[in-house]
């Protein structure tokens, strides 16, 4: 956060309408207005865009100033005295500006989505007179088409140019152009083609009138009509604010209010357009039993009694650990705690994994083992106010784009350095590329991060010490890794990743210099190969430096499900309790089993790996599976699908009959995000409600209902009368950890974890971690393949979103075009990718931000290509890398 | 590529400023004087080279009138019709035209020899009524003059009448 | 007819004269540079130029040296000097004789300019249309840079100085300093709300000096013969030195005359323009350019300087002065001018965006007898309602012409209106078309 002024030396006071104040040097007139209560109005001026004075709306009377000035464009001084609503000059001036405006706007208020909602109708009702003198003729602009989620109807438009600046100044994107000249300016995208771009739903949001708007909830309603419900977004980790609008209990749009939320009122094409998942046709409405080789719809009774009687039965024959169960990052808090309190209360086993397995579970263990801490100790307003940033595997515009919007803001509103070390190349494409922004950016493949991390490491390590008195007080730990940096030569780090020491020692200086530091980290290396390991490497950095424990530096990495680190803290990773303790911390079971009134389990938990190789050995015969999709993300590679056909009984909690549903004996529909109330906890750790904006659809329940109502079938009831006594339940148990406020408080790094760290506890895995990957030797063709997140989708989930659909509907593989022409491959070819693991066919499409040397596949469209992704587990954190693949390609014959 | 063909042009255009994107106007000129008009692969290339998006070239070459967005007469006449040169008969000038080759403003005739257009005032008001023909300017018309121009042009494809370095009046000594 | 001494033209009023610089330099071109590097420092020419009074030629006349003197000593630069030679201010073209005729002399004064405001970049943003202008200057800025006046160490001083010439592309707008400093930029010529000023925020955000070409081509006669001999020149103190007026429209002898400021425009449209063309007495006249407002036979007398043209209700401009005879409709006249400002409008702002196609179409009515009763009060009203509300000075240029015609020539307008509401069907007929 900016730091308030202190000294009335920074105060300035002025007199608005009659009403005083002291606001900052520097505030402008129009929000001076605003924090007296005078609302000034305006088109063009917006406080995330810089003034732009073009619509002439804001006029104001100064004193001693001749003219009147806009208050958009004109900061405080002492002693102004500003007149509004008390200035007849200001009130003629403004009549004078809807009278221009409306001479050529069109009569569409009937026809328009905007009209209930329209700043020119609120104001044309506050100032114009009711007939217009303009007898001449409208300039007409012929309707076209823009874009599938897009629609624009230039006549309305008045030219207030905040589109533009928006796509521009916050978006980095630059896809809309104000095209001609004068009254016949109208926005467009590249000429006749059609718009292409983030989709994040920004200019519609920011149009003052209804120029643009959104096709997917056209004609559907009136203002008046839509009932309001604020919900967080159940797609990332940013978890934005949004305001559910429906109308007879359909989904009609989702915006999010200026200034709300950890979002600021922003979204990306998932928030804004991916609503539609809720109402999919494809929707669970009945519990399902498999009966032979069909599944037979029944009622919820029979459904229950079933898997009350079959889990009671395994736990009986083979033991409570037979059972095991695991549980997505995409459910409430809620959900998650009832699930891990059901299968380790009324189960009796601790065998619980969740989707944070995937990869945040490396950000939140390395946190807890160097700072002490499973939340961030940072913000994203320290990432808005950091002077230097270093972004590094996020590539955050696909993934975190929220988190990508705050790193945006401080590079290009507060001057932030910006280092990345990504997959990407510096390229202007149809969607924002952070490279383009970064002042020092050092170009990696996929396999390339482990290598890059070490190379700044010893940069930093050849410079002059930062922390002096830590490097003193705990010199064995500086000396260890200073010693196996020195041991790793430049021509080596040189050959694995094409950087040079110069480039590493160049960035080393601009980390060191920085004041307030913050490292984003992301799936490129939480999910690659070695991510533990990185992401405590990044940890070591910020360290040596003496940064991890100053305000407003940190590690932030980005979740990248919606409730990722809300699993984690509620328990949803078997060996962590609710609270994140330590299954083997005897204290933190004790209290946790008072407030049950139930023991915990006294054997350990494990991992999804580990239950897929137990499973497979025969010694894990049911699993409960809530909201995950295992069969759908697991390559076969990993074993999983002989593991699951091995289950003697599986049943799946789901919104959709995925891969792993079609195996279940059981099918139990839960209901989504959109239909309960509940919590979610986003990437920085903050706490957000989440409320019901639609009925149940069908049959489905919330989950935490469910698992409710299969312990009373299990003879050992753990009932609920609603949302807010789980809710209740969870701050008892964690008091001081559960404050749902508007803005999250990030945790302190604590120093007794820290000095262990030092001392003692890095020396666990140093050797591993300070040494160079094992080179694979290229062979001909080879090509390196990563699976990962576009920007329009969010898992396979959001391919029920028919609005997303819409943008992007299958899969190709992207790469370079030079990389794409040294092969003879055009543009939608089709290629056969093959290695030793199997072969599929693919089509090819040409991104100018892939590296050479790499191929890009949409992890969302993946079903037969991830035949070719190898599978290998963390040794400390059992986090499954299946993301990356060598493969060959081949051009065939014909597209 | 188009500017790959020149690309030591290109190289100092951009080496006289400090901001790539003060190089867009001389590199729009260029692609438009190669090509007659700036075509939309030659935008796609500008952008690239000066790391803008394709829109916002677009944006550029439409606020500015003389940019062509697509392919005109070979001979661009261009009347100025602003009051100053109103006053001594450009309306004529235009009618002269258009009787001589039977298209009104806006038009190209079918041969795409002679595009015509009427413009604002062209800097030219002592010597009016005139016409900027391409690169050259035709001061002073009159219904011969016009004819004589439009008839070099046609034939040979350049003309003696278009102006030299501007002075009127003429010192003393020179016609 | 009285002679009056040039200082801009002099020397291409001499037959043969080709603008070499070799040429220029036999005329003594390039003493003034030497001059300075040699002997003054960059505060005492700013001071020079403040005491000859120069104001600027492009048609706002701000103090020159004044505004040199905004910019700010203690900013790290770089700094930069732009020459708005974007001339396309209707019945003004002067800067296209200047630099075509003697672009050495603008050239000097650019780099005395630099050195006294310490940029080391200069930029002559011309308009697209001069393309012969563009030519000349280009061959005239290698000329001066094989001869050591301009690049790096020029005349072995140590100091950079470069021009480089940039083309604009067809646009009015761009002549508005700010306008022109987002065109070099390389985007749309949209004007920038003031404050900042150029002079703190200028091009790419740093301090720059706009400055017109005759303001330039000045510079070295000032330093060659001193601030004080100029200061006496015309109609001191607010109105010093000569100007190069346009004159145009209906007058025997149109072009650039070179005379001191404050001679009656009498003079200037009779004895130097040679009076009317025909036998037709002068009905108005435009005093600088088309956002002038017109003045009448009465202000013949009014003096051609700053202050008296603005107490008779006008402006002097950009020194374009346009004669229009007995015979001309004023409606006509206002109509031109405003299609003029109906096509240049950036569309930046909406008084002027909306109100200058509005004005132009009710304009179009009366004058194609299709006006009505109420129009006048109308144009009157939307006038107030555009000047003083728009982001820069295109407000103001544009309502010049209506608003002065309607002051000055009413009548017409109401015998159109007139005309046009006798012939008006007095009820809604639908046309009988069956018959």
């Amino acid at each position: 956060m900016a730091a308030l002024p202190t000294t009335t030396k920074d105060l300035v006071t002025v007199t608005i309408d009659g009403k005083s104040t002291s606001v900052p040097k520097g505030t402008l007139v129009i929000e001076a207005a605003r924090q007296v209560g005078v609302m000034v109005p305006h088109f063009c001026y917006h406080p995330k865009l810089a003034p732009d004075a073009n619509c002439r709306m804001c006029l104001v009377e100064i004193e001693k100033m001749p003219r009147l000035q806009t208050s958009c464009s004109t900061p405080v001084a002492e002693g102004m005295v500003v007149k509004s609503s008390t200035s007849t000059q200001a009130a003629e001036a403004r009549k004078s500006v809807l009278d221009f405006i409306l001479a050529n706007h069109p009569l569409d208020c009937p026809v328009c989505d905007q009209g209930g909602r329209c700043d020119l109708q609120d104001f044309s009702h506050e100032y114009t007179a009711t007939t217009s003198r303009f007898k001449e003729l409208k300039r007409v602009f012929p309707k076209e088409y823009f874009s599938p989620l897009i629609e624009t109807q230039m006549n309305r438009c008045v030219q207030c140019l905040r589109c533009v600046r928006y796509c521009d100044q916050v978006m980095d994107v630059k896809a809309l152009a104000p095209v001609g000249r004068g009254t016949l300016t109208e926005i467009k995208g590249f000429g006749a083609h059609e718009l292409d771009c983030e989709f994040c739903g920004g200019c519609i949001q920011i149009c003052p009138v209804g120029a643009i708007t959104s096709r997917l909830s056209m004609y559907e309603f009136r203002p008046w009509m839509l009932k309001r419900t604020d919900s967080v977004c159940g797609y990332c980790g940013d978890g934005c604010q949004i305001t559910f609008q429906t109308k007879d209990n359909a989904l009609i749009e989702i915006n999010s209010t200026q200034g709300s939320g950890r979002n600021n009122g922003d979204l990306c094409a998932r928030g804004y357009f991916g609503y539609h998942v809720s109402e999919h046709s494809d929707r669970l409405t009945l519990p399902l039993i498999r009966k032979g080789d069909e599944f037979q719809a029944v009622q919820w009774e029979e459904a229950l009694e079933l898997v009350g009687q079959r889990l009671l039965d395994i736990k009986a024959k083979h033991g409570a650990d037979a059972i095991g169960g695991l549980i997505s990052g995409r459910c409430t808090n809620e959900d998650i705690y009832v699930f891990q309190k059901f299968m380790r209360g009324v189960v009796g086993t601790n065998r619980i994994d969740s989707s944070v397995r995937y990869g945040h579970l490396n950000a939140v263990h390395a946190m807890q083992r160097v700072q002490g801490t499973h939340r961030w100790a940072v913000s994203f307003d320290d990432i808005v106010s950091a002077d230097t940033l270093l972004l590094v595997g996020t590539n955050i515009t696909e993934t975190n784009p929220i988190a990508g919007l705050k790193v945006k803001e401080a590079v290009k509103r507060r001057d932030a350095k910006l280092i990345t070390i990504e997959a990407l190349e510096p390229a202007i494409g149809s969607i924002s590329n952070i490279a383009n922004l970064a002042q020092h950016h050092l170009g990696v493949k996929p396999t390339g991060y482990a290598t890059a991390i070490l190379g700044l490491l010893k940069a930093v390590m050849d410079q002059p010490v930062l922390d002096v008195e830590l490097q003193s007080r705990v010199s064995g730990y500086f000396n260890d890794i200073s010693a196996r940096l020195q041991a790793i030569s430049w021509e080596a780090i040189q050959a694995q990743t094409g950087l040079t020491s110069d480039m590493f020692t160049q960035v080393a200086q601009v980390f060191d210099q920085g004041k307030k530091v913050v490292i984003l980290v992301g799936p490129g290396v939480l999910r690659a190969s070695g991510g533990f390991g990185m992401t405590m490497n990044l940890l070591d950095l910020l360290l040596v430096t003496g940064k991890l424990t100053k305000p407003g530096c940190g590690l932030a990495p980005l979740a990248e499900e919606n409730n990722d680190q809300g699993a984690f803290e509620m328990g949803g990773t078997g060996a962590v309790l609710p609270g994140g303790a330590s299954l083997g911390d005897p204290e933190a079971r004790e209290r946790v089993s008072q407030a049950w009134g139930r023991p915990i389990p006294e054997t350990p938990g494990s991992s999804l790996p580990q239950m897929l190789e137990d499973a497979q050995q025969g010694t894990l015969k049911a699993m409960f599976v809530v909201g995950e999709n295992p069969l759908g993300s697991l390559p076969p590679s990993s074993g999983i699908h002989s593991a699951f056909e091995k289950l003697e009984f599986l049943v799946c909690q789901e919104l959709f009959l995925t891969e792993t549903a079609k195996q279940a004996h059981v099918v139990l529909p839960a209901c989504s995000y959109a239909e309960k109330d509940g919590t979610f906890t986003n990437t920085e750790g903050h706490i957000q409600s989440v409320r019901k904006a639609i009925d149940l659809v069908g049959e489905s329940r919330p989950d935490w209902e469910i698992f409710s109502a299969i312990s009373v079938m299990m003879n050992d009831p753990m009932e609920y009368g609603d949302v807010k006594e789980i809710g209740k339940e969870i701050r008892d148990l964690l008091p001081g950890t559960r404050t749902l406020g508007p803005a999250p408080l990030p945790a302190q790094p604590g120093s007794s974890a820290i000095a262990h760290y030092v001392t003692t506890d890095y020396q666990r895995d140093i050797g591993v971690r300070y040494q160079l990957p094992e080179q694979v030797t290229d062979t001909a063709g080879d090509i390196i393949l990563q699976v990962s997140q576009s920007l329009f989708h969010s898992g396979k989930f959001s391919r029920k979103a028919k609005g997303l659909l819409q943008v992007e509907a299958t899969g190709k593989l992207y790469m370079h075009p030079e990389e794409a022409a040294r092969r003879g491959i055009n543009d939608g070819d089709t290629v056969k990718v093959s290695n030793g693991l199997g072969e599929v066919m693919v089509p090819v499409g040409l991104r100018e931000r892939i590296p050479q040397g790499v191929a890009v596949f949409p992890e969302h469209f993946d079903e037969e290509i991830r035949r070719l992704l190898p599978y290998h587990v963390d040794p400390e954190t059992q986090v499954p890398y299946c993301k990356v693949a060598r493969v060959r390609l081949e051009k065939t014959v014909g597209a | 590529m188009l500017l790959a063909k020149f690309r030591d042009e290109v190289e100092d255009i951009l080496s006289r400023y400090p901001v790539k994107r003060s190089a867009l106007l001389p590199l729009l000129n260029l692609a438009q004087r190669e090509e007659g008009f700036v075509s939309e692969p030659a935008m796609r290339d500008i952008a690239k080279v000066l790391d803008l998006t394709p829109p916002q070239v677009f944006e550029t070459v439409t606020f500015y009138t003389m940019f062509n967005l697509k392919p005109i007469g070979r001979f661009h006449l261009q009347v100025c019709k602003s009051l100053m040169c109103a006053l001594v008969g450009s309306d004529d000038v235009v009618t002269w035209i258009s009787k001589k080759l039977n298209i009104t403003p806006g038009q190209t005739t079918s041969d795409k020899t002679f595009t015509l257009s009427v413009v604002e005032c062209l800097g030219s008001c002592g010597t009016g009524p005139m016409m900027q023909v391409n690169d050259d300017y035709y001061e002073q018309l009159t219904e011969e003059k016009v004819g004589r121009v439009l008839d070099d042009l046609a034939r040979d494809g350049t003309c003696p009448l278009k102006s030299g370095p501007y002075m009127y009046p003429l010192p003393l000594g020179k016609s | 007819m009285a002679k009056y001494e040039t200082i801009l033209l002099t020397n291409m009023g001499q037959p043969g004269y080709t603008g070499s610089i070799k040429e220029y330099e036999q005329a003594g071109g390039y003493q003034a540079l030497r001059k300075v590097l040699k002997d003054m420092q960059p505060n005492q020419v700013i001071e020079e130029v403040k005491k000859s009074g120069l104001r600027g030629r492009g048609g706002a006349g701000f103090p020159t040296g004044v505004k040199w003197g905004f910019i700010p000593k203690d900013h790290p630069g770089p700094r930069y000097l732009c020459c708005n030679a974007d001339e396309s201010e209707p019945g003004t073209f002067k800067d296209r004789q200047l630099m075509e005729r003697d672009p050495h002399q603008m050239l000097e004064g650019m780099a005395i300019t630099c050195f006294a405001i310490g940029a080391e970049t200069a930029y002559v943003y011309i308009r697209g249309e001069f393309r012969l202008g563009a030519k000349i200057l280009e061959q005239a800025v290698q000329e001066a840079n094989a001869a050591g006046y301009l690049g790096q160490n020029v005349l072995g001083s140590g100091r950079t100085i470069k021009i480089f010439v940039h083309a604009g592309a067809g646009a009015y707008i761009c002549g508005e300093e700010t306008a022109l400093l987002e065109s070099l930029e390389g985007k749309r010529g949209m004007p920038r709300f003031k404050p900042p000023f150029p002079a703190t925020h200028g091009l790419y955000q740093k301090p720059t000096v706009v400055n017109n070409v005759e303001t330039m081509a000045n510079i070295p006669h000032i330093i060659n013969r001193g601030g004080e001999w100029f200061s006496k020149i015309g109609s001191p103190p607010k109105s010093c030195g000569t100007r190069v007026f346009c004159l145009s429209g209906h007058v025997k002898r149109p072009g650039n005359y070179e005379v001191p400021m404050g001679i009656p425009f009498r003079e200037f449209i009779y004895d130097v323009g040679g009076g009317m063309r025909s036998d037709k007495p002068l009905k108005a006249f435009i005093p600088g350019g088309a956002s002038a407002p017109f003045l009448t036979p009465d202000h013949l007398d009014v003096k051609m300087d700053f202050e008296a043209v603005a107490m008779a209700g006008s402006m002097l401009g950009s020194g374009g002065v346009t004669v229009m005879e007995e015979g001309t409709s004023m409606v006509w006249a206002a109509l031109r001018l405003m299609e003029f400002f109906y096509h240049e409008s950036c569309g930046k702002c909406t008084p002027c965006r909306e109100g200058s196609s509005w004005l132009a179409q009710t304009l179009q009515r009366i004058w194609n007898k299709q006006g009505r009763e109420g129009d006048l009060d109308l144009l009157d009203d939307l006038c107030r309602n555009i000047a003083g509300r728009t982001v820069c000075a295109f407000g103001e240029a544009e309502v010049g012409p209506i608003q002065s015609s309607l002051k000055y020539f009413r009548h017409e307008y109401e015998a159109l209106i007139r005309e046009a509401e006798a012939t008006r069907p007095r009820h809604k007929e639908i046309p009988v078309l069956s018959r």
